[in-house]
């Protein structure tokens, strides 16, 4: 609508030039404060994207920290409610069509949902998501206007109509975006969820109030962590292959003068020993690396990274050896050892040049281990130049 | 089998009139042996000089493979054959 | 995965036989063997190939062993029994082997050849499927040796602790674990500290959990026991193990003046299994590396010297007791020809990942996601977004080998 149409409609409004920088600004703020409920977290900041507003939030195991999902809504939108100009409107599917579809739908729901003041919710239950996709209207299938236009010429105006039409039919007719109709009015995922992060990192927090220093509580919270962060990494069908701890010390007891950085951190690094998903594994080998160096101060933050993120694979066996199929077994074994008594205690030999002349030129060790030492890696924040 | 060890202990050697081993004490213990082959090794002389003589000594106890450092000149056990 | 199928020559009964007993433990999983053209050898990331002809087709680095002239007593197919390695050492055992639940004691002083025969213990246990530890007091252990013997060093893993007592709780955790078949513990004579006593009663009891919990994992465990141990540890081991066998060494083979072999002499002390004082010889030959070995297989250049006092004697002077000298030749350097060829297993191919697929799972409830709408700015029509992860293909290097 033009400037001039607005103010004939509306000739006592105050017509604002728009600051796109300060949207943009706003929304990042909404993001970061999202990434403290959970990991996955994607939105648009880019106020000339059509899709600016739009933030997404990945659930997968976060009932677990924040209970179920119409409490865990309510807090996010709670938390969000500072820093947006409005109530916003929160939708919750299987697919991320189908929840923009329902966030977009939740102002009709608002007053009837979980949710509460200010703030509209429309959960779709698992499983549903084509019934309650199907009154709507088929242009929001696409953005592209021609395939709009086509699907109007075509009689097709409800997604149901669409969801109804055999996928060849549709593929005959549109090709390739002929399948993402069907798919997508049958309520299946069609766009795979890439979150504001960088896809090869995945990461959380939780802060620990009050702070603690001894293990067993820290393993509760690393435990919450690991089953989080895994959770998501197997709800998109990724493995990590490294995993980095961070533990931020209360500064009141470390003894040590603030400095500009920030309390310290104590940092342990851990490359597994293959890509995995498995929370438990990861939890255990964090654990070991805890016991054999802990914190020197009660932690009042803690803080887990799962890099290294990679298509997970099935594990290949090996048609000739036996030893083969207890590869993995031992190899999350040995890693374990080798944290609790040392990479130099624990490894194999590997001959390097069997005819050469002095004994020590004819092999080498292999580490089993795969940490990257014993000690933390980094202790940061303190001032006193602890980086090893 | 041998014992190919990684820390080469320091022996003492008594040597003939040929100037060959002819007794090795090691393990708090004289024997006497016969040198059964012996050859020499230089490597790296242009950075970390190793520079070995073996020989490979027999007794009535053990089989086993001295070797002189020419560089410090010190006289170690690499091997014994078990 | 994909991968050839090469034509395969007609085994022999020994290897069909071998190879028999694998399927029946491992079924799908047990070695198969590659062709080989007649009278050659194929390595495939083995490292025991040291040339010469190779009868029976094998491959892999078991693959220099020379196959046995005489039938000798086979293990049990259910893995409980382990082979020595040295057919005349199986048949004074009584089941033809070594008992896993036992644990095995090996005794004898230096150069008696108890390292050799726990290491063709170690190369029949990894045939038959095993993983084993090694637990390196004496930080003794030759690679290069150990894979000229039959051992595949990937299956082998190497404990170097500080002390006995550090190596015990090693071993006791890894044995927890239950991914070791096989734990060889190379016990070494500690020097005490200043200040702090010898091993004492502790170190003992630490070996008699050890022991039993190996008994409990069903992992065999084997001791080297060097001379001059002292007594509190000796007398945990005796009462820890089950067979204990002492190697006295009765002469050397000699190739002119060198020395490269030894004939040792192996005594049964003591068996739950059966009665004391059985004994036999095993023929040992000095792996050195390299072409010299090549000489090894000729037996008209080996003579056997005992020493008498100082005088020596020099010929090919036959054995009084033990199995007779009807060794065929060996082309290959490293083994007795008592130890007959453990079953050969065929060469992995290098493990390797397979090109991963990223499938979004199709759920029917779904990974959950939320989406929120700022709500001040007109609804936008979603986009279609067609993001797709790339594949990775991780391959997992093979150790370099001698070929």
């Amino acid at each position: 609508m033009s400037l001039g149409s607005a103010h004939r409609l509306a000739p006592e409004a105050a017509f604002l030039d728009p600051d796109l920088s300060a949207d943009a600004a706003t929304l990042e703020r909404a993001l970061d404060r999202l990434s403290t409920f959970s990991p996955g977290v994607a939105g648009e900041t880019d106020a000339n994207h059509p899709a600016i507003g739009r933030i997404e939030l990945q659930l997968d195991g976060l009932e677990r920290l924040w209970g179920p999902e119409p409490i865990l809504v309510r807090r996010v939108v709670e938390a969000l409610e500072p820093l947006l100009p409005g109530p916003p409107r929160a939708g919750i599917a299987g697919t991320r069509f189908a929840a923009l579809i329902a966030a977009g739908d939740a102002a009709a729901d608002a007053g009837a949902g979980a949710a509460d003041a200010g703030a509209a919710l429309r959960s779709v239950p698992p499983g549903t998501e084509a019934a309650f996709l199907a009154p709507f209207p088929a242009a929001l299938l696409s953005g592209d206007s021609d395939v709009r236009a086509r699907l109007a010429r075509l009689g097709l105006r409800r997604i149901g109509q669409v969801a109804e039409i055999p996928r060849s039919a549709l593929v005959a007719r549109f090709g390739s975006e002929g399948a993402l109709l069907h798919a997508r009015a049958r309520g299946e995922e069609t766009d795979p969820f890439r979150p504001r992060r960088a896809p090869e990192r995945l990461a959380f927090s939780l802060p620990i109030e009050p702070p603690v220093e001894d293990l067993e509580p820290l393993r509760f919270i690393l435990h919450r962590l690991v089953g989080v962060l895994a959770d998501q990494l197997a709800g998109r069908g990724m493995a990590a292959a490294d995993a980095h701890l961070r533990l931020t010390l209360d500064p009141t007891f470390t003894r040590r003068a603030m400095v500009p950085g920030g309390p310290p951190i104590v940092e342990y690094r851990q490359r597994l020993p293959e890509p995995t998903a498995e929370g438990a594994a990861i939890e255990r080998l964090l654990f070991a690396r805890l016991e054999r160096t802990p914190p020197s101060a009660p932690v009042d933050r803690m803080e887990l990274e799962l890099a290294g993120v990679v298509p997970a694979a099935g594990q290949q066996l090996s048609l000739f050896t036996p030893q083969a199929a207890r590869t993995s077994r031992l190899g999350w074994q040995l890693a374990r050892l080798a944290l609790a008594f040392g990479d130099d205690r624990i490894r194999r030999m590997e001959l390097v040049d069997p005819e050469a002349s002095l004994p020590e030129a004819r092999w080498r060790w292999v580490a089993v281990g795969v940490g990257d030492g014993v000690e933390p890696d980094r202790v940061v924040g303190d001032g006193t130049g602890l980086d090893r | 089998m041998t014992r190919l060890l990684r820390e080469h202990p320091p022996i003492q050697v008594e040597f003939g009139p040929d100037g060959l081993p002819i007794a090795i004490r090691w393990d708090g213990r004289w024997e006497r042996v016969e040198v059964c082959t012996r050859w020499r090794i230089d490597e790296s002389w242009w950075r970390d000089p190793i520079a070995r003589d073996y020989f490979k000594v027999v007794g009535s106890r053990w089989l086993a493979l001295v070797y002189l450092d020419r560089v410090d000149g010190t006289w170690h056990l690499e091997r014994l054959y078990d | 995965m994909f991968y050839n199928r090469p034509t395969m020559p007609a085994p022999s009964p020994d290897v069909t036989a071998a190879l028999a007993t694998l399927r029946d433990r491992w079924g799908a999983a047990a070695p198969r063997r590659f062709g080989t053209d007649a009278g050659g050898t194929e390595s495939i990331g083995g490292t025991g190939s040291i040339g010469g002809t190779d009868a029976g087709g094998t491959v892999g680095a078991l693959a220099t062993v020379p196959l046995p002239d005489e039938p000798r007593p086979v293990p049990a197919a259910d893995g409980s029994v382990v082979s020595t390695g040295f057919a005349a050492l199986d048949a004074i055992l009584v089941p033809g082997g070594v008992p896993r639940h036992v644990g095995l004691s090996l005794r004898g002083d230096h150069s008696s050849g108890k390292t050799t025969v726990a290491l063709r213990l170690v190369a029949e246990a990894q045939a038959a499927g095993s993983i084993v530890a090694w637990l390196d007091l004496t930080r003794g252990l030759d690679p290069v040796e150990a894979v000229a013997r039959g051992i595949r060093l990937e299956w082998l893993i190497v404990l170097t602790p500080a002390s006995l007592d550090e190596g015990l709780a090693m071993a006791g955790s890894l044995l927890q674990g239950r991914t070791v078949d096989l734990l060889v513990a190379d016990l070494a004579i500690e020097r005490p500290a200043a200040g702090r006593p010898r091993s004492g009663g502790s170190t003992a009891d630490r070996i008699h959990r050890l022991a039993a919990l190996a008994r409990r994992a069903g992992v065999l465990l084997v001791v080297l026991q060097p001379p001059g141990l002292p007594a509190g540890l000796t007398g945990a081991l005796a009462e820890s193990t089950g067979l204990h066998l002492d190697l006295a060494r009765r002469s050397w083979i000699r190739l002119g003046r060198d020395v490269v072999g030894q004939r040792t002499e192996v005594a049964i002390a003591r068996d739950r299994s059966g009665p004391p004082g059985r004994r036999t010889e095993v023929r040992i030959l000095y792996a050195e590396g390299g072409e010299a070995d090549r000489r090894l297989g000729d037996e008209r250049l080996l003579g056997d010297e005992r020493l008498l006092g100082d005088e020596r004697l020099l010929g090919d002077e036959r054995l009084r007791q033990g199995t007779p000298l009807t060794d065929r030749p060996s082309h290959h350097f490293g083994n007795s020809t008592h130890a007959p060829a453990p079953p050969p297993l065929a060469a992995s191919p290098p493990p390797t990942r397979p090109v991963a697929l990223y499938l979004v799972p199709e759920r029917t409830a779904g990974p959950r996601r939320a989406a929120v709408d700022r709500g001040s700015r007109a609804r936008r029509e979603p986009g279609r977004t067609g993001a797709r992860d790339p594949a990775r293909d991780v391959a997992r290097e093979r150790p370099s080998a001698r070929p």
